[in-house]
């Protein structure tokens, strides 16, 4: 053991710094009693500093490690997973303290609080998040600069300042190789954490058990048009069909899914936008109808949604141009159109009834569409995210009785009479608005502007969307959702502190704005820096562009940059010239000609002896240059390069003439 | 008087045959006012080496054979009382001559060893507060039986340190060994041996040697030598500058022997195996005997020019 360098105090106490750091950005995902070990490991670890305890033996150990486990079973429920995996990071991470003997182990530790700093970007890729991780990098690397000085030093600021000074020298690094390092494609897909891949949609909807709402604020995505931003009312931003009723849930159908694209004819002008999507662990795109995006983006299915191989686990930039006025399957009745009539065998007699005499009313689809929309606008219906449960039979239970919902509701119960009526019909998924940020142009899509209206087909006229919600609550659509809601249910009053609840607050307003801002460039210019806007941007800058070339200009800059520091390092310029060793040199070059050639550690007396064995009938002249060279290098004979040469031409001239042997 | 040099080594290499690169590699260290040390399995020939030496140099010759039991008292001479005059009269020790035989100084204990070592340091002994000048020249030829033998002491590295060289002689060559088994009986060619060199000759010579000259080119290879066994990852530890200095007055006496009034790189690499061989131990193997690979890697791969 006494051979091993042990570590140092001030190593250990930024080792410790460093680890709070490394875990305080994991705390939102970790359970508490993580806290709990960690104080525990790095109480005992001091202890064992201050020679107050020892190490764990085996048992202890391994008890731990037991612990651990069960505790992660316990709260998370599995041992494998992203989430899993990496709150047993964190723990062994935790748990090595208290095995940290040599400063081999302490080097280990720190270079697992790097790997620990990198997964944190699997939870939080925000502009805070990216900045904060700074300061365990460089407490890290304070630690890393500790553990080479003495025991004995006592002051820990001067490993700060040398690690501080690492980090700024490689910003410029860092920076050149963010923008032209080629981003490779991940050759694995992570699982998303399960706080992450939030989303206000989901593949299948169930009004009518739903009691209350839940809201979130967190992003759904970022629309940036080149042109002027559409009115709100247009926005509906669809991201999925519902096409199967059961009753009492609306699910996809197996039509939907098909990827071939349907008939579509563009009519009017088109819209161009970017979209920047969060991670939603979902297949699905969002757009306007009728997007267009490239190849590589996804494929549309048969019901126009846009649906990706892979779902989206990382923010996802593509570009959209949709025709909001285009012609959908007007020409031949589509296949599939069966599912958009389908109901389940009974029950709902009532709004059953009620088609039928509507039906009867209006043999046209279009009449029949509007009265609907006409009883929903004059009938005392409210708009409210917290509707009271619904019967057995639910449509009859919302429509005739409690007349209180939210968009789902209405969408289904519209969708259900329509099809009552023969009219084939289904609900589209989806977002509906988003909030302007003036100053950058751009549409921020919330998870409460989660929507659901209707799109019914008709022959030649193709698929109409229409929105039921707008005859109830208008403002719902017109303005968002905080003014459609009524006093009992108050906007966001589950989440208290978020700042979209004081919009009325013109500063607090507008600095929000100004943050989302800086949001936006950093998904825009920094996550979202990867394979088409890198290649666009180095286009930009160097013209015509491509892969093989930028690896060209790498290779030669690493090349350049080694250059130069070989050059700093050797510092040829201020080796003087030493034209004895030049002569020698010449007849090195010579003899090796003729095939003697000198060892590295033969000196030049012991070197002329040999050659003038090998070479007998030159071993005047050898001999000649050997001594002239002796005389001038080691026995403090006049330098004279000429005496050198003659000896050397001499020599050339004795041998027989080679250029190479 | 350089030919008076030639002499001497013709005269002990009548005594002692076939070790002629030993015996000049031992001149060599006398003439730059070292020590030697020779490591090897008992009768090799140390003992006719060294007193050959004596005889030849005119030098004054003490043996003292160290053994288990042997006090520095021994070594460094006592007090007695002399009941005649009523004082206490120093009584100097086997060190106080010029040439002094150590055999098979690793059997002595530590403290022992060290008497004699400090002796060798510093040119002089203390003895009961009265500091006492050794003679001049002064020069301590140990011997050593090598280190697995049963019942020793080995040197520590410090301790080896102080000796310039490091000898082996080796079994003798088969023609060699021949006229041995032939020849008289060494032991009584040494009473007929005649001093060639007196002091002040031998004063002159050594004095000579640091005049030897050592280019700048010739300095910069030993210190390429040096900075190898530094930052080489296969030397435990690199040599130390007392082991510089001592390469390069090596490689001057072995200049002085070679008739030349300057250094040449052949000169350190002809002293290099004995100066640095028992100051370098491998990494892989810290308390072995890895020097002689060392040197070797040292003669191969280091620039000589």
């Amino acid at each position: 053991m006494s051979s091993l360098p042990g570590i140092p105090r001030i190593a250990l106490t930024w080792l410790l710094v460093a680890q709070v750091l490394v875990i305080v950005p994991h705390l939102v995902h970790l359970p508490l009693w993580m806290i709990a070990l960690w104080l525990g490991a790095a109480g005992w670890r001091v202890q064992i500093f201050r020679m107050r305890a020892r190490y764990p033996n085996g048992w202890a150990k391994g008890g731990l490690v037991l612990l651990v486990l069960a505790g992660i079973l316990l709260s998370r429920g599995t041992l494998v997973g992203l989430d899993a995996a990496s709150v047993l990071l964190i723990a062994t991470f935790t748990l090595k303290l208290l095995e940290m003997r040599t400063r081999r182990d302490a080097l280990v530790l720190i270079f697992l609080g790097f790997f620990c700093v990198v997964t944190a970007y699997l939870f939080e890729d925000g502009i805070l998040a990216a900045l904060y991780s700074l300061l365990p990098v460089t407490a890290l690397l304070t630690a890393l600069v500790g553990l080479q000085h003495s025991g004995f030093a006592e002051r820990p600021w001067p490993p700060l300042r040398l690690a501080g000074g690492l980090v700024l020298q490689a910003v410029p690094l860092m920076l050149l190789l963010f923008v032209f390092f080629p981003r490779m494609g991940p050759l694995w897909s992570l699982p998303l954490p399960n706080d992450k891949g939030v989303t206000g949609l989901s593949d299948s909807m169930e009004p009518a058990d739903i009691a209350e709402l839940s809201r979130s604020s967190a992003l759904a995505f970022r629309a940036s048009f080149e042109s002027e931003v559409p009115p709100r009312g247009q926005l509906y931003w669809r991201a999925l069909t519902l096409e199967r009723f059961d009753g009492r849930r609306w699910s996809q159908s197996g039509y939907a899914d098909v990827p071939v694209a349907p008939q579509w004819s563009k009519a009017g002008a088109p819209l161009d936008y970017n979209i920047i999507m969060q991670p939603s662990g979902k297949r699905w795109l969002y757009a306007l109808d009728v997007g267009e995006m490239a190849q590589d983006s996804g494929r549309m299915m048969n019901d126009f949604r846009w649906q990706r191989l892979r779902p989206v686990d990382r923010p996802l930039l593509y570009q959209v141009r949709s025709w909001p006025e285009a012609v959908r399957q007007a020409q031949a009745e589509p296949p599939g159109i069966r599912q958009a009539l389908q109901l389940p065998q009974q029950g709902d007699p009532r709004s059953r009834a009620w088609a039928a005499e509507l039906k009867a009313q209006y043999p046209q689809s279009d009449a029949l569409v509007a009265a609907v929309l006409q009883h929903f606008n004059r009938e005392p219906y409210v708009y409210t995210l917290r509707p009271q449960p619904l019967g057995s039979d639910s449509v009859d239970d919302f429509l005739f009785n409690t007349r209180r919902g939210f968009c789902a509701h209405y969408a289904g119960a519209m969708t259900f009479v329509l099809r009552a009526a023969g009219i084939p019909a289904r609900v589209v998924a989806g977002y509906q608005g988003g909030e302007l940020n003036p100053s950058g142009n751009y549409i921020q899509v919330r998870q409460f502007d989660a929507h659901a209206w209707v799109e019914y087909w008709q022959p030649g006229q193709g698929w109409r969307s229409v929105d039921p919600t707008f005859q109830v609550a208008p403002e719902r659509i017109e303005q968002g959702l905080e003014e459609a809601l009524t006093e009992e249910d108050g906007f966001l009053d589950d989440q208290p502190f978020s700042p979209l609840r004081y919009r009325e607050l013109a500063w607090l307003n507008q600095l929000r704005m100004s943050w989302e801002n800086l949001n936006y460039g950093w998904q825009r210019w920094v996550l979202g820096y990867q394979g088409e806007q890198q290649l666009k941007l180095l286009q930009n800058w160097f013209g015509s562009f491509d892969w093989q070339r930028l690896a060209l200009v790498l290779v030669g800059t690493g090349a350049l940059l080694i250059g130069l520091l070989a050059l700093c390092l050797l510092k040829p310029w201020q080796q003087r010239p030493d034209p004895q060793r030049q002569a020698f040199r010449k007849y090195e070059r010579l003899l090796a000609r003729h095939d003697v050639r000198r060892e590295a550690g033969e000196g030049a007396r012991s070197f002329a002896l040999r050659a003038a064995q090998q070479l007998p009938e030159q071993a005047a002249q050898i001999e000649t240059f050997a001594r002239c060279f002796e005389q001038q290098r080691y026995a403090g004979g006049p330098a004279s390069r000429d005496a050198l040469r003659k000896a050397l031409s001499d020599l050339r001239s004795a041998l027989p003439w080679r250029l190479s042997r | 008087m350089r030919t008076k040099l030639d002499t001497c080594l013709d005269s002990v290499n009548q005594v002692l045959l076939g070790k002629e690169a030993q015996v000049r590699l031992a001149l060599t260290c006398l003439l730059a006012r070292g020590h030697l040390l020779i490591e090897d399995l008992p009768g090799m020939g140390k003992t006719t080496l060294s007193h050959a030496l004596a005889r030849v140099l005119g030098l004054s010759f003490q043996r003292i054979q160290f053994t288990s039991d042997l006090l520095p008292g021994d070594i460094l001479g006592t007090s007695v009382f002399d009941k005649d005059s009523g004082q206490f009269v120093f009584h100097p020790g086997p060190i106080f001559a010029e040439l002094v035989l150590a055999d098979e100084i690793n059997r002595a204990t530590p403290k022992s060893q060290s008497a004699l070592l400090e002796a060798m340091e510093e040119g002089q002994v203390t003895i009961e507060g009265a500091t006492r000048p050794l003679p001049e020249p002064f020069f301590v030829i140990a011997t050593q039986n090598p280190v697995s033998s049963g019942g020793t002491f080995a040197l520590p590295e410090s301790q080896l340190d102080r000796f310039l060289m490091r000898l082996s002689l080796g079994y003798p060559a088969q023609a060699a060994e021949r006229a041995l088994l032939l020849g008289d009986a060494r032991r009584d060619l040494l009473p007929r041996m005649e001093s060639i060199l007196d002091h002040a000759e031998l004063a002159r010579l050594q004095a000579q040697v640091p005049k030897v000259r050592a280019s700048d080119a010739l300095i910069d290879y030993v210190l390429r030598l040096v900075e190898a066994t530094r930052s080489q990852p296969q030397f435990a530890w690199g040599l130390s500058p007392r082991a510089s200095l001592a390469l390069l007055a090596a490689a001057r006496a072995w200049a002085l022997l070679a008739e030349r009034d300057y250094v040449i790189p052949e000169d350190v690499q002809a002293v290099l195996p004995s100066v640095v061989g028992h100051r370098l131990r491998e990494r892989a193997d810290p308390t072995g005997h890895g020097g002689g690979s060392l040197v070797q890697w040292l003669l191969r791969e280091v620039p000589a020019l």
